[in-house]
């Protein structure tokens, strides 16, 4: 962008105007990472944490649309709704699955708040060609609105189906920021702020780990089997969540995947397949033409 | 009524859709099995992934990316390794090289949520990310195809003789086919790659969708080449040497095609599939039928005929085969990896394989 200026600038200062945006400028210092423990054995279902994101945001509502499944009628993470509340009504489980909880039955109401992954090693950074998402100061991942222009290659990168183009507003790809605005600021994210039973923690990724794999431990012990951690321990796309689960079943059932592979892991292999392809029709084609019978 | 049964049960049998279905089950290697599939868990079947947002400019793209990278390769290699009179496939093939690349860009830009920001493509070259080395190929293509034609325009006397034209006549234009046809190779492939380089099931699960855009690339290209060059007096020699490299390409697209599905199993189902959201029979009928194996038929016999003088019909006839199937296999491979997008069970079946 161009400085404008009522007054007359001599030609060295236009020309430092026009280049100095083009220089590059010092990083933020470097902060711990932080990130998101979401534990769904304590979410409530209240939907807090979609309604702050959507009005500390700034995000529209969705068209209501009757899901007919639960009480969810988000259904989805989307472009505008970057907190998407999840209910899984479990009736007629069978019976080995027992909660410690003395109830007679075994049916269970399972409630989950998805959320943007921030992955350590985020696909959607990896494929992203303008460079407009990137990793913040605080390891979160993070799309610069004014670079995007709208590719949607970052779209179909995402293993969890978490970022989307905003086809009705801006026409880049939008998803949870972590706040980063906020957490400049030394403010927790708003869902975090909102939510009445601390499921959604938010603090530095190290300390919420190992907060995790507690409570993990704790549940265990009460015979909460079924419980288990996504995005921490286990590895995935190569490196963790920095925005990891409590999960009380196994993650398909939240719609989750188990181990997706990593999109950027594909470019050597496909190349070299490439390559090989490409050496089979240069020779086809060398042969065809060098034989002047 | 049991008259008409045994009669209707054979039609039924030979129904377009059951072959398509069998030939599915067949390549594929997976017998869809709904029972099964149905208590594979999911959330509700709402879709784990969201949909790709590219429509029919990226599919056109990727057709005339393909042809313009195909023959600047063609035409290139006619005129390393060919003979005097195969001259005249490396001018056809640039011109038609530079002219299957002009729509490229606006395309590419229109195809953007943002046209206007397309130049923020050019901030950063990211090895990772296939598209980026893409937009950085097209470029590059663009300079190497451009400098070629002109200098081939120059050769053909367009531009007058004037120095500047006997200059740029002189130029090596062999020397520059050289990285041109590198960056060309790459051009035809990276289209494949990027599509690797996804969560979509169907475009991810196997490598070899690069090698395949490659393949068709090439097929294509030699198409157009052969239909220009029968229009105009072009040697009999020049012609056999494109049938043959013809028919060669469309048997490698063939198996490169049926290696594809293969290895991809249960998620190419949305591509050669039946179902109502499946594009089975498009691309069993159009882009494998009529676009590969009926050309490659016709032009096994049209290569076991020993006429010394043929009619060109067969000729373009192939060609326009080749080259509708070409579009075909673009279309429904896109389309094919919407709907892959929306399957929820072979999403997270991908994802635990």
């Amino acid at each position: 962008m161009v400085a404008e200026t009522s007054q007359r600038t001599t030609p060295l200062e236009l020309v430092q105007d026009i280049v100095s945006p083009l220089l590059k400028q010092p990083a933020p210092a470097t902060q711990p990472a932080m990130g998101f423990f979401t534990d769904t054995s304590i979410c409530i279902g209240c939907k807090a944490c979609e309604v702050a994101c959507k009005q500390w945001n700034e995000l529209p509502a969705e068209n209501a649309q009757w899901s007919g499944t639960s009480y969810d009628n988000t259904r989805q993470l989307s472009a505008t709704t970057w907190r998407h509340v999840q209910f899984i009504e479990q009736i007629g489980r069978e019976p080995p699955q027992v909660s410690t909880l003395p109830f007679l039955n075994n049916d269970r109401w399972l409630m989950h708040s998805d959320v943007c992954k921030h992955c350590a090693n985020a696909p959607c950074q990896e494929a992203c060609p303008t460079g407009a998402i990137i990793h913040t100061e605080f390891d979160t991942v993070y799309v610069q609105q004014d670079i995007c222009n709208g590719c949607g290659y970052c779209v179909v990168a995402c293993p969890f189906g978490v970022i989307a183009r905003d086809e009705q507003g801006s026409h880049t790809a939008r998803k949870c920021t972590l706040c980063y605005d906020r957490m400049k600021d030394g403010l927790e994210p708003a869902c975090a702020k909102a939510c009445p039973t601390d499921s959604i923690q938010y603090g530095e990724v190290e300390q919420l780990k190992a907060q995790a794999r507690e409570r993990l431990g704790l549940l265990h012990e009460r015979g909460v089997s079924e419980a288990r951690l996504y995005g921490v321990d286990d590895n995935i796309l190569d490196g963790d969540l920095n925005s990891f689960f409590l999960l009380l079943d196994e993650p398909a059932v939240y719609n989750l995947p188990h181990n997706p592979s990593r999109p950027s892991n594909n470019v050597i292999p496909a190349s070299w397949w490439s390559i090989a392809t490409a050496l089979v029709l240069s020779l086809l084609g060398i042969f065809f033409f060098s034989n002047n019978k | 009524m049991l008259e008409t049964h045994l009669p209707q049960a054979l039609i039924e049998r030979l129904a377009p859709s059951q072959l398509a279905e069998h030939l599915a089950t067949l390549t594929t290697g997976y017998t869809p099995n709904s029972e099964q599939e149905a208590s594979e868990p999911t959330y509700y079947d709402l879709p784990v992934l969201k949909a790709p947002v590219w429509r029919w400019e990226i599919i056109w793209y990727f057709f005339f990316g393909g042809l313009a990278a195909g023959c600047y390769i063609i035409a290139s290699i006619a005129a390393l390794f060919g003979s005097h009179e195969d001259r005249i496939v490396a001018r056809t093939g640039y011109y038609l090289s530079l002219l299957a690349l002009l729509p490229c860009p606006p395309l590419l830009i229109k195809d953007l949520g943002r046209p206007e920001r397309f130049l923020h493509m050019l901030r950063i070259f990211k090895v990772r990310s296939p598209m980026s080395v893409g937009m950085w190929a097209v470029i590059s293509l663009s300079f190497f195809s451009g400098l070629t034609t002109l200098i081939q325009v120059a050769r053909d006397g367009l531009l007058g003789h004037a120095w500047g034209a006997r200059w740029l006549a002189s130029l090596p234009q062999r020397l520059l086919a050289l990285p041109g046809s590198a960056v060309a190779l790459l051009l035809g492939s990276y289209t494949g790659v990027l599509l690797t380089a996804t969560s979509i099931p169907l475009w991810s699960r196997s490598k070899l969708l690069g090698g395949i855009f490659l393949i068709s690339a090439v097929s294509t290209s030699t198409a157009l080449i052969s239909f220009v060059l029968r229009l105009v007096r072009t040697p009999l020699r020049t012609l056999h040497k494109l049938e043959r490299l013809e028919w060669s390409v469309l048997l490698l697209e063939m198996l490169g095609l049926l290696a594809f599905l293969r290895a991809s199993g249960r998620a190419a189902r949305p591509l050669v599939g039946t179902a109502p959201t499946e594009h089975g029979m498009s691309f069993w009928r159009f882009a494998f039928g009529t676009g590969l194996a009926l050309p490659w038929l016709l032009q096994t016999l049209s290569l076991l005929a020993k006429r010394s003088r043929q009619s060109p019909f067969p000729g373009l006839l192939i060609s326009l085969l080749v080259l509708l199937g070409g579009y075909v296999l673009r279309r429904t491979i896109v389309e094919a990896g919407h709907t892959s997008s929306q399957d929820a069970r072979t999403t997270l079946w991908n994802a635990r394989s």
